[in-house]
């Protein structure tokens, strides 16, 4: 096909100038693919000879036997914030605060770190980059060490959960605000600016109206995911409702841990369509 | 009478090494309305952009009125923006905001930031928000959000944002070239009428020379960023229209109709 256009003196098109049969580019890359799943799986030897089908059995049977007896408070000691229903409410709420709280930080930063606001004086440039490359590096460190490092810090418990869930967030939100923020149309500015407005001015009439909905959806983008992940926290130390799901875990009490696993999905669930349908009407 | 808008051997080299101006010199008298023609690239658009210094000339001078804008900074160059109205060719609205609010954003180069921080426009500016809406007969659209608007009409609200700078100076840049040839005349009509009524300066740049004839008193073509012809409208025929656009160009009729409101 190639000497079609070769022997006319012909550019060869893209699409024609390789033979797929005998692309040894593209034979290479699928017999690497092959060479590192085999030594993978080599490797992990994967055991599968000490798996007990009836355990597992009768353990899925327990998750599905509710215990009740958590939903209420058992002993005089005990408080409604001591109950399953509490602390879902109490995880909820950790949530949320951590998502507030990083709001306040990602913010001013966001404006720190876009390129389109940023770029145009070198020490303004600096700082550009500096924000951004801060928001990288907080943003690739997992929720889970963030948390573990906290309850190091804080001790097990909620300050642990809301400071580790708020600092990564200040990584993603910083990101999606500044991206929301670099993806504005330039015309509107450029036409206040020649209004005869000052820089303060333009933000606020030409950039504001732009990135106020794409904000608010990725906060609520951000709300939903972080009452998701808080329920895993509770693992790491980070309290609320993972705290006493990972007790119960421990002390074989499927019967509660099947009740608790229950309502985080429903929670879940609920928080995603909520979330999904508010972001909707927002688009 | 001296002039009102002075350039003086502007010359503006982009990052990258595009020279799109090569020591451009004029002068423009108060009242005129100016066509700027040349083809894509000619450098029509970093012209009118260097005249409010929303693109940094290289060098060069741009004096209006004696003062010159060239060397202005911060406060003083807003001061003179604010002389300089301009409409363009994407109409840059605010397009989530309401058309009162867009045109009313004209003023802001009058305003202290704290009114622009908690949205406190004077009684003043709001009279003058819907005189100027009125002006441009879309009135009615005053609460409509930007981008619920057709394109002529959009561009109306362009005009009627410049024009809330009282300015003494239109920049134009190809105003009419996302529009139909019908929206294309009610937009020029409304240049024409604030150049003529108002005395405003008009520097329009355009793609179709049937409209440079019909609307401008002077004809300015650009090509490579230099001035390739300066003069009346009529005096561009057929040799001269090959010098400016190349010689294979042919030149394409906007209808002169009689046009009426706009679609």
């Amino acid at each position: 096909m190639a000497s079609y256009f070769r022997s006319r003196g012909l550019p060869v098109p893209r699409e024609l100038s390789r033979n797929p049969l005998t692309d040894w580019q593209r034979w290479g890359t699928l017999a690497v693919t092959i060479a590192v799943l085999y030594v993978g799986v080599k490797v992990l030897d994967i055991d599968v000879s000490r798996a007990n089908p009836q355990y597992a059995w009768g353990v899925v049977r327990k998750l599905l036997e509710w215990d009740f007896d958590i939903m209420t408070p058992q002993n005089e000691y005990e408080t409604f914030w001591d109950t399953s229903p509490g602390l879902m409410l109490t995880t909820i709420l950790l949530g949320v605060v951590a998502t507030a709280l990083s709001l306040l930080l990602a913010l001013p930063l966001a404006f720190l770190g876009a390129r389109n606001i940023m770029t145009g004086h070198p020490v303004t440039a600096v700082i550009y980059t500096f924000v951004r490359i801060l928001f990288t590096i907080v943003r690739s460190i997992d929720v889970l060490i963030v948390v573990i490092v906290f309850a190091i810090i804080f001790g097990l418990g909620s300050a642990a959960g809301v400071f580790g869930l708020a600092f990564h967030n200040i990584g993603v939100l910083g990101k999606l605000y500044s991206e929301a923020i670099e993806g504005i149309d330039p015309g509107p500015g450029e036409a206040i600016t020649a209004t005869g407005a000052n820089r303060v001015q333009v933000i606020w009439t030409a950039v504001l109206p732009q990135i106020f909905n794409p904000f608010v959806s990725f906060t609520i983008y951000r709300l939903d995911a972080n009452v998701r992940l808080a329920p895993v926290l509770g693992f790491v130390g980070g309290g609320g409702i993972g705290q006493q799901l990972f007790q119960t875990i421990q002390l074989f009490q499927y019967q509660k841990a099947g009740l608790i696993i229950f309502m985080i999905v429903l929670v879940v669930a609920t928080m995603d369509f909520a979330s999904a349908q508010v972001r909707k009407k927002l688009s | 009478m001296s002039a009102q808008l002075r350039i003086t051997d502007l010359i503006k080299v982009y990052r990258g090494g595009t020279r799109a101006l090569d020591g451009i010199s004029l002068e423009i008298t108060r009242g005129e309305f100016v066509v700027l023609i040349g083809l894509s690239g000619s450098g029509k658009s970093t012209l009118l952009r260097c005249i409010n210094r929303l693109v940094e000339p290289t060098s060069g001078r741009v004096e209006l009125d004696d003062i010159d804008v060239t060397a202005a900074g911060g406060g003083e160059l807003r001061r003179i923006r604010r002389r300089i109205g301009m409409i363009f060719q994407q109409f840059n609205l605010v397009r989530r905001s309401t058309v009162f609010a867009n045109v009313l954003a004209g003023r802001l180069g009058y305003r202290s930031v704290w009114r622009t921080l908690v949205f406190q426009p004077t009684h003043h500016d709001i009279d003058l928000a819907f005189e100027n809406l009125q002006r441009v007969g879309i009135l009615d659209k005053a609460y409509s959000r930007a981008d619920a608007l057709s394109g002529g009409q959009q561009q109306r609200v362009g005009i009627a944002r410049a024009l809330m700078q009282r300015p003494d100076v239109m920049l134009a840049d190809e105003p009419v070239a996302s529009l139909d040839p019908a929206t294309s005349h009610s937009v020029m009509k409304y240049l024409e009428e604030i150049n003529k009524k108002d005395g405003i300066t008009v520097i329009c740049s355009l793609h179709f020379l049937s409209l440079a004839r019909r609307y401008g008193t002077r004809v300015i073509a650009l090509k490579d960023g230099r001035v390739a012809f300066d003069g009346l409208p009529a005096e561009i025929d057929e040799a001269r229209f090959k010098e400016i656009y190349g010689l294979d160009a042919v030149e394409v009729e906007i209808g002169v109709a009689k046009v009426r409101g706009e679609a």
